[in-house]
Parts: structure tokens; C-alpha cells; sequence
């Protein structure tokens, strides 16, 4: 598969997963990018998003732990792949690459 | 925390699980409950309740979208395409769009309520399994009027059907106990004692013919053993909470105020809401033997519901035929031994019919007029409903198609261009009828959504409990939703589909195009046909509430204001005259009273006759009262007395109304002076024909309800040892508060706390319960109240749908016409002229919908008013206003446009060629 990039909203997305690490559902995805990104996100697009990283393989799945509140449903728990990791990996550098090149903060002002 | 206490939408639920593919709804409604839940805490039900409905929106359009555009074959580009023109034409025109959209949507809202109600109404009683061969057992109303029936019987009417008809498998029967006292001792021993107004006795094989759902006991058994009680299970919940209810024992309060003990045998789901039988407590009838026995008999005792199911295959008409044998032969002994005359003399000539009515009928029933037993619906309602459903979505299809049909010939440019790079006309038929279905699917999109957000509103209202959700997974619903939407687009879109489309490119590129001509005459027929109705409907509407205010506000013929009652008085016995004293001193009351009925629901009857030769025996109401009760109530005495507590014989002598004297044949108020009523006698019809002497007559007021005429009353003196129902029945102690007490809320409230507490302390288990006596009567036209607020609220949608259209048409009209104004204004004429032109164009058909409507408007309000005895009268400035107001709105509404029509400058309308 192509290496595409990940969009902004991806990437939060998929950071947010690696952070709650196995505990990763719709809801705490949402709240945890809000969290961090201080915007309200709506859960539709956290659903959707997941799902696209999930069909590019980024992410993988099962479903697992009911609890108390949500009508005993179970949840989707989320995981990030190996290429998930590297994608990550992958932008970051990127990002790292041109700070580095800006001018102004390399002279220090 | 318990996640039961959380209701998701539903309707959302459903919407989701259609469109979503299963294997990602678990997760979906885990997630959306989950957050659901934590919004209900943080930002209120309805905040949640509406974020809720925008997340699952969201959901379907992020998931569905996504599929749909990434396919790129033929037909999706197609439909793609045809998307976008519709959009951009929508946008284009935003004004009419939206107008159009709104009529549509408002006009679909309120026929899909009046559906639901008129569904809800006409389908009562439709759950019990036997229910084709259950029927009531009526008789004529042998107390009011022979001709009209009446739903309850005699006890042995059952009985002789078992005997003389095997048609019947089974013969069921119902008795009003009226309201019991009921006690329960809770398993800690507390004490609660309940009323309960809705407590019948019934037969053991009750439940073979109806089929309410059992939740605990057998409906074989439950009701076969003496003091047996079924319940409902909100009743189990009321007395015993969550305890176990089954096999408890609940004491019911005798007349003598001993307790009964009885067993619970059965808890029954409750009864549903769409049963003409709406009960809280069934007793077996065994329970009665003992005073049910040896009065078996009596053909005129009717308090008894008779239902029979019949076997499969029987010919109800021979059936029918068949039992008129039954009163004369077993209806005899009641007449010879009661009324002391044979059947045929009691009945002189009138047929003592037994009629079966089927269940499906009972509810809806006008005749008989009423039941003891439940609700009764009122046919009347229903079809004026039903049209004004139909009526408003006709006016708002028309509108619809009016609206589209006019905005199109906007487009006939576009079809030229169109045409001449190569669209066939099949293309372009395709691209309008698309347009016009995709505007109707998207406006009863909106409507659904509409219905259901004001459902409950409606539901408060008519004290109905409709619901939307259950019928849009019902087929039959889907299927004409669907129908609707397809004829109706296809009708709208015809026009430009098929007319439009037949042009000529050359013609229309030029601007020959006279297409919006041509169906003017029919643009303003439909304008004129909308504004009729809606005129109609607006005068209709004045009279209901017309008639309302008149009645409310009608000279009842005694003083009801300021009059408390209190209930339960004959539970006292002789502790009523403690009480009494007690309140005759309270410096709150100005005056006590007691009787053993109070109006509006005298109901009472007996057969008396005059004291002259030849006397016709005749029905005459009674009221056993004291005289304190008639001076409380401030009758006019017209001729005589009222009763004297210092004359002894006053037990026995009785006091009539006007209606009375003149039934039994002594004449009208005018002739009173040479023929004085007074000092006559009347007997009595039956037993031992006591004669009973006349003291007093009062001028007619009404104790039953403005609803009836006022018949013929006699007030018996409530010691009169002489009837046989002496000291029986309810009792009641009326008080007439002082009026300073009345004005101030807390002044009234603290007397309430006060009558209670004295009440309890002479008998803490009788239930305090009282009642006004001007909201009692106000309470008999609370069905017509609310049918009236329902009505005015449909009135005006149907106002509103006619003004969106009319509004629409003027925009358009103004818009079609600017370079026509822009000439006349070169040519001087001034603004006011140009508003004056156009404004009369509307107002013309406004005129003659007055003139079409009012006729039709007069005919339905005067056939209405003639089911009421006392009616308001049909005045002509009603119409005037009606008219009047329709007009002005009417100007109103073209007003705007014509104004920014003609303020228009002529030079922006002219420049372009």
C-alpha cells in the first residue's frame, strides 16, 4: 500500500489511540483529542476517522468490555498497527525535518 | 447507575439501524449512550436529546456519503448530477424554495396528526382475540327517551340470554359499584387507604371473552370464587409497592361502614389505553350474592354491562330476532310486581328491544350516548377531524403544485440551452420529476420529524397517547408515505416535466415564452378554491368558540360560585350532623348543606303520576335534599315554599321544577294564578303509590349539564322514609364559603387543611375528597374545550399554509411583472397606483372566496349547533370579520411585494433586453 500521509484530524486520531493504549473507544477517543486539542469534535467523525485508518491499516480491532453505563453494549477497542506506529513515526519526523529548516528559530530570535 | 433510566431516542435508533451496516451498531449505540448519558447530566435532557439526534444524523451521512461518492459508474453520476441542478436551482430561488418546503412540510405535519388520532380513535378495542364475536347487549333507555338505547341491563337480561339463546357461548356481565373505599395494610402494617372510582364487579368467565393479558393468577379461576379481587398491575403497584401482590388480602369499605375482606386472585397487565372498558379493581360478582340474589329479577335494576360472545357462524340478524322474545316473557314480573302494571301496560306500545352491538362499534357509539364502564369517543369529532386532515393536505399540495408550477416557468431558458447541446426530452422530464419528488420526499422528511417533536404538545392536549414510532416499521404506513410522495411529486412536476420540455429551443431562447399565461386562470381557481377553505374553517372555528363561551358562560338558574362539596358524607352516618355543626360554626362558611346527589349529575329517576283522572304516568328526576341545600344553592321559588324545618309534615311533601309541573299536566308558570301547582299531590308510579304533596315550585335550573335540556325534577325531603331508596346512595355536605375566602388562595387553602382535619377526626379511614361546584360544571364541556383548542390550532395551519401560498404567488407575480410596473412608472404613475393595481388582482379572489365560503361555512355551523339545546346565535358580523380579516391578511401578505415591486427602479428593471 502507498504510504499516503496522514491528515491532521488523522493524526490526532491515531495519537490519541497510542495514548490510551488498549482502551481506545469511540467516546474516550473523543474525549481524549478534545482534551488535548481543546475543540468540541463530534463522535461521527471520530467513528469515521477510525474506521479510515483502520481500512489504510493503521489500526486494528476487536470488541470487547461492556460496561455498566451504554446498555451493557460492548465496545470497539482500537489498537495501532506496526505501520500505524511508523506512520506516526513517519510525520513526525517530517514535521521535525522542517522546524528544523525555519530560519528565524535557528538564529535563535 | 442504573442504564435503564436512560431512554435513548428511538426514532434516531431506528433511523440508525436501517441505514447502518449491523456489525457497527453495537459499538455505535454503546458510544452514543454513553454520551448520552453524560450530557443528560451535565447540559439537560433536551440539549442531550437533540445532540443525540445530530450525532446519529452525522454518523449516517459520514458513512453512506462516503460510499456513495466513491463510486463512479454511469447511474450514480447521473443521480450525482441531477443532485447538484436540483440544489442550485433550490438555492437560486431560496425564497420560494424555502416557502415552498415550509407549506408543504406544515401541511403534511398536521394531517399525519390528525391521521394518527383519527387511527388511534377508530380502532379501539381491536386487541381482544374473540373480538368479531363479542357483542354488548343494549336496551332501549327506558328511564330518558324509549327510542334511544341504553348500554347497560338488568342482572337477568344475562341470564335469560343463557337460558332462552345457545347462540351465546358465553354470557358475560359488568356491575358500576361505583367509587369503593379500598384498604391495604403494607407488610410493615401501615396502613393506606385508597378511592377508587374505576372498581367493577364481574362474572367468573369475565376473561373468556375478553382478553386482557394476565401477569400473575389464572383468567380461568381468578374471578369464580367470592371475594375475589383482579387488579391491575399498576394498581398492584399503588397499593403494595413492590411487594408481592398476589394472595394479599384488601379490605373494602361496606355502605355500612364495615370492611369486607377480599383475596387478590389475579394481576392483569394494564388495561389498554385503546379500551372502551377502563378498570383498576374487578370483584367476583359471587361476592354479591347475598343482596344480588333477591333482586335478581328486577328488569329495571340497570347497572349491568351485558356482553355476550357468540359461536362462530352465527347470524347476528336472526339472533337479534330471536331475543325480542326474551322481555316480554321474563321482563313481566318486574312490571306487574314494581309498577304494579302488566308488560304491555308499562311498556304502552314501545318495543323493549334488546339491540347487539358489536365491540368494534362501542367505542365510537352516539347511541347509546354513554357507558358506565370507560371512555366514549364522539364520531362527530372524528369526521370533522378526518376532513379538516384531508382539507389541510389538500390545500397544502395545491400550494405545493401551484408554487413548483409557477417557479418553473422561470426555467424554460434553461430547458432551450439545455435542448440545444443535446439533452433529449426524456433527460429533462427525468430532471423535473426529480426535482419535484426529491422536494416532497425531503419536506415529509421534515414533516415526521415535525410530528414527532410536537406529538407530545398534541398529546397533552387531547389527552391522547399517540405515538409516531410504532408506525414506520408498519408497512401500510411506509407504503403511503411512499404513494403520497410519488403521486403528489409527479402531479407537481408534470407540468414542467411534460409541458416544458415539449418547447421548442429557438422559441424560448428568444423569450417567446408565454408559458406563465396560460396557467393563470388555473393558479388563480386553485387560490381562490385554498382561501374558501381556509375561510370556512375560520368561521367554523369562531362559532365552536362562540357556542364554548356561551355555554360556559350560561345562566345555570342557580348560584355556583363559591359552593365546595364534600364527598364521602354517608361513610359518616350519624356523625354528619357533628360535622355539620362543626362547620356551621367555622366563621369561613356561610352555609352548609346536605344532599344525597348534587348537580350536574342528578341522574336519579322515578315513574310518578298526577293526582288527576287520567293521569300519564311519567319519568320525573329526584333530588333528596334538606331545604338548607336549596336555599345554599339559591333556587328561585316561584310559587310556595321551600322545606320547613318546624313543620313536621314537611318529610313527606316534595318540590318541583317548572319542567315538572308542566309534564305532569298542570300547566305553565302563567297560569299558576288561577291554577296553583300548590297543595296538589303526586303519586307515586310504582310500589305502593304513595302520594306525595306538593309545597314549592322552583324556577327550571339545570342539573345535569347545559348539554340537555332541563327536565322535569322533583326534590324529595332527604327524611322522606317513603322511597325505597331512603338514606341509600352517596351523600354529600355542600358549602357556601364566604366569598373574601374564595379570593385569597391561602385563605382556601388553609380551609381545605381545616375540613380535612375535622373530617379525620371523626373517622381518619374515610378519604377526604371534595370538589367546586362551578368546576364541576365547567368539567361537562372540558371534551368540547379541548376538540375546540385542537381545532383552532389546525384553523390556523390551514391559515398559514393558504398565506405561505398566497405569499409565494405574489413574489411570484411581482417578479414576473417588474418591467411591466418599470413601464407604467416611466410613464407616471405613482407607487401608490402600482400597490393599488396589484393588490386588487388578490384581493378580487379573495372576495370571492368570501362569498364562495360564507354559504358553506353557515350550512356546517348551523347543522352543528343544532345538537345543542341551548345555542349562540348565527350572527352575520362573525362572517363580516371573518372576511374582513381574511382580506387583510391577504394584503398583508401581497402588500410586501407589491411595495418592493414598485419601488423598484425602473431603470434596473428596464436595462436589460
Amino acid at each position: 500500500m502507498k504510504n499516503k500521509g496522514l491528515g491532521e484530524f488523522e493524526e490526532l486520531v491515531l495519537l490519541a489511540v497510542c495514548i490510551l493504549e488498549g482502551t481506545a473507544y469511540g467516546v474516550a477517543v473523543k474525549n481524549e483529542v478534545e482534551k488535548h486539542s481543546n475543540r468540541t469534535i463530534l463522535l461521527g467523525a471520530v467513528h469515521i476517522t477510525l474506521y479510515r485508518l483502520q481500512d489504510k491499516g493503521l489500526l486494528t480491532s476487536e470488541m470487547g468490555g461492556n460496561t455498566e453505563k451504554r446498555g451493557d453494549r460492548r465496545k470497539r477497542l482500537f489498537q495501532t498497527t506496526q505501520s500505524g506506529l511508523l506512520q506516526l513515526k513517519a510525520s513526525q519526523d517530517v514535521r521535525q525535518k522542517m522546524w528544523q529548516l525555519i530560519p528565524q528559530l535557528n538564529s535563535g530570535i | 447507575m442504573d442504564s435503564k433510566n436512560y431512554n435513548t431516542p428511538k426514532l434516531p435508533n431506528w433511523l440508525a439501524s436501517k441505514f447502518i451496516d449491523e456489525m457497527y451498531l453495537e459499538e455505535f449505540f454503546g458510544d452514543l449512550e454513553e454520551i448520552y448519558e453524560d450530557r443528560i447530566q451535565t447540559i439537560g435532557k433536551f440539549k442531550a436529546r437533540f445532540m443525540y439526534w445530530f450525532d446519529v444524523i452525522h454518523l449516517l451521512f459520514g458513512f453512506n456519503s462516503i460510499r456513495l461518492f466513491k463510486t463512479q459508474n454511469n447511474s450514480t453520476m447521473m443521480l450525482k448530477s441531477m443532485f447538484k441542478i436540483a440544489w442550485r436551482n433550490a438555492i437560486r430561488q431560496k425564497q420560494f424554495s424555502v416557502l415552498n418546503l415550509l407549506g408543504l412540510t406544515l401541511g403534511i405535519t398536521t394531517s399525519v396528526i390528525i391521521g394518527l388520532y383519527v387511527y388511534n380513535q377508530t380502532t379501539f378495542d381491536n386487541f381482544h382475540e374473540k373480538g368479531d364475536r363479542i357483542y354488548r347487549v343494549n336496551q332501549p333507555a327506558i328511564w330518558h327517551n324509549w327510542d334511544r338505547q341504553f348500554a347497560s341491563t338488568g342482572p337477568n337480561v344475562a341470564v335469560a340470554l343463557k337460558e332462552d339463546a345457545p347462540e351465546f357461548e358465553e354470557v358475560t356481565r359488568l356491575l358500576s359499584q361505583g367509587t369503593q373505599t379500598v384498604r391495604v395494610i403494607s407488610e410493615n402494617q401501615k396502613v393506606n387507604v385508597f378511592s377508587e372510582p374505576k372498581f367493577y364487579g364481574a362474572d367468573g368467565n369475565l376473561f373468556d371473552v375478553f382478553s386482557f393479558k394476565f401477569k400473575a393468577g389464572s383468567p380461568l379461576t381468578a374471578l369464580s370464587e367470592p371475594r375475589s379481587l383482579v387488579i391491575t398491575q399498576e394498581t398492584a403497584e399503588r397499593y403494595f409497592g413492590y411487594e408481592e401482590a398476589l394472595g394479599r388480602t384488601i379490605d373494602v369499605k361496606k355502605s355500612d361502614g364495615t370492611w369486607t375482606s377480599y383475596k387478590v386472585t389475579g394481576i392483569l397487565g394494564n388495561v389498554p389505553n385503546k379500551s372502551h372498558l377502563q378498570f383498576d379493581v374487578l370483584s367476583s360478582m359471587s361476592s354479591y350474592d347475598s343482596y344480588l340474589k333477591p333482586d335478581e329479577w328486577k328488569w329495571i335494576w340497570t347497572g349491568f354491562s351485558t356482553y355476550g360472545l357468540v359461536k362462530e357462524g352465527t347470524d347476528i340478524a336472526a339472533l337479534t330476532k330471536k331475543i325480542q322474545a326474551i322481555p316480554p316473557k321474563w321482563a313481566g314480573v318486574t312490571t306487574e310486581r314494581i309498577f304494579n302494571q302488566t308488560f304491555d301496560e308499562y311498556t304502552a306500545g314501545k318495543p323493549w328491544t334488546l339491540y347487539l352491538q358489536p365491540l368494534e362499534d362501542l367505542y365510537l357509539s352516539t347511541n347509546p350516548w354513554f357507558h358506565r364502564f370507560g371512555p366514549n369517543g364522539d364520531k362527530q369529532i372524528i369526521k370533522v377531524f378526518s376532513v379538516v386532515g384531508v382539507l389541510v393536505l389538500i390545500l397544502s399540495g395545491i400550494n405545493f403544485m401551484n408554487l413548483s408550477t409557477a417557479r418553473s416557468t422561470n426555467r424554460a431558458k434553461e430547458v432551450g440551452i439545455r435542448k440545444v447541446l443535446g439533452s433529449r426530452r426524456k433527460s429533462l422530464i427525468r430532471q423535473f420529476m426529480f426535482e419535484s419528488i426529491l422536494f416532497v420526499s425531503v419536506s415529509t422528511i421534515a414533516a415526521l420529524l415535525l410530528v414527532q417533536l410536537s406529538l407530545d404538545v398534541f398529546n397533552n392536549i387531547a389527552e391522547t397517547q399517540l405515538a409516531l414510532i410504532p408506525f414506520l416499521n408498519n408497512p401500510v404506513f411506509i407504503s403511503i408515505v411512499i404513494a403520497f410522495i410519488l403521486v403528489l411529486g409527479v402531479l407537481a412536476g408534470s407540468y414542467p416535466a411534460f409541458y416544458l420540455s415539449s418547447f421548442n429551443p429557438i422559441q424560448t431562447l428568444k423569450g417567446k415564452m408565454s408559458a406563465g399565461f396560460k396557467g393563470k386562470g388555473v393558479r388563480n381557481g386553485l387560490v381562490i378554491f385554498q382561501f374558501s377553505i381556509s375561510i370556512a374553517l375560520i368561521i367554523c372555528t369562531f362559532f365552536v368558540q362562540k357556542q364554548l363561551q356561551y355555554t360556559s358562560s350560561l345562566d345555570l338558574g342557580l348560584d355556583q360560585n363559591n359552593v365546595l362539596q364534600i364527598h364521602n358524607i354517608k361513610q359518616l352516618d350519624e356523625n354528619d350532623a357533628v360535622l355539620k355543626s362543626k362547620l356551621e360554626a367555622n366563621p369561613a362558611i356561610v352555609s352548609v348543606g346536605k344532599s344525597f346527589s348534587v348537580p350536574p349529575f342528578i341522574l336519579e329517576g322515578e315513574r310518578y303520576k298526577g293526582s288527576q283522572p287520567n293521569a300519564q304516568v311519567i319519568d320525573i328526576g329526584n333530588m333528596r335534599t334538606e331545604g338548607a341545600y336549596l336555599d345554599l344553592i339559591d333556587l328561585e321559588f316561584i310559587e310556595g315554599r321551600n322545606f320547613d324545618k318546624a313543620i313536621s309534615t314537611d318529610k313527606y311533601a316534595v318540590i318541583l321544577n317548572e319542567a315538572a309541573v308542566k309534564a305532569l299536566g298542570w300547566g305553565t308558570s302563567e297560569n299558576y294564578i288561577s291554577d296553583s301547582p300548590i297543595d296538589k299531590t303526586v303519586f307515586q308510579a310504582f310500589d305502593e303509590e304513595r302520594e306525595f304533596e306538593v309545597i314549592g315550585v322552583v324556577k327550571d335550573f339545570n342539573f345535569t349539564s347545559a348539554h340537555d335540556q332541563i327536565g322535569p325534577l322533583m326534590i324529595l325531603h332527604m327524611d322522606n322514609d317513603q322511597m325505597w331508596n331512603f338514606n341509600r346512595g352517596s351523600a354529600f355536605l355542600s358549602i357556601r364559603i364566604a366569598s373574601e375566602v374564595v379570593k385569597d388562595a391561602k385563605g382556601l387553602q388553609n380551609l381545605l387543611e381545616e375540613l380535612e382535619n375535622e373530617m379525620s377526626q371523626i373517622d381518619a379511614s374515610i378519604l377526604f375528597e371534595y370538589s367546586f361546584l362551578d368546576q364541576e360544571f365547567e368539567d361537562t364541556f372540558r371534551y368540547e374545550r379541548r376538540m375546540g383548542i385542537i381545532l383552532n390550532m389546525f384553523t390556523a395551519m390551514a391559515m398559514i399554509i393558504a398565506c405561505l401560498g398566497l405569499f409565494g404567488l405574489a413574489a411570484f407575480s411581482a417578479e414576473s411583472r417588474l418591467k411591466e410596473l418599470g413601464i407604467r412608472k416611466v410613464l407616471g404613475a405613482k407607487v401608490s397606483q402600482l400597490v393599488y393595481l396589484f393588490s386588487t388582482e388578490f384581493s378580487k379572489l379573495i372576495l370571492i372566496s368570501v362569498l364562495l365560503a360564507s354559504p358553506i361555512a353557515y350550512f356546517l355551523v348551523n347543522s352543528w349547533l343544532d345538537d345543542f339545546p341551548y345555542r349562540t346565535a348565527v350572527e352575520v358580523w362573525v362572517f363580516v370579520v371573518a372576511a374582513i380579516g381574511a382580506l387583510l391578511i391577504a394584503m398583508l401578505t401581497t402588500g410586501f411585494q407589491s411595495l418592493k415591486a414598485a419601488h423598484k427602479n425602473p431603470t434596473e428593471t428596464l436595462k436589460s433586453e
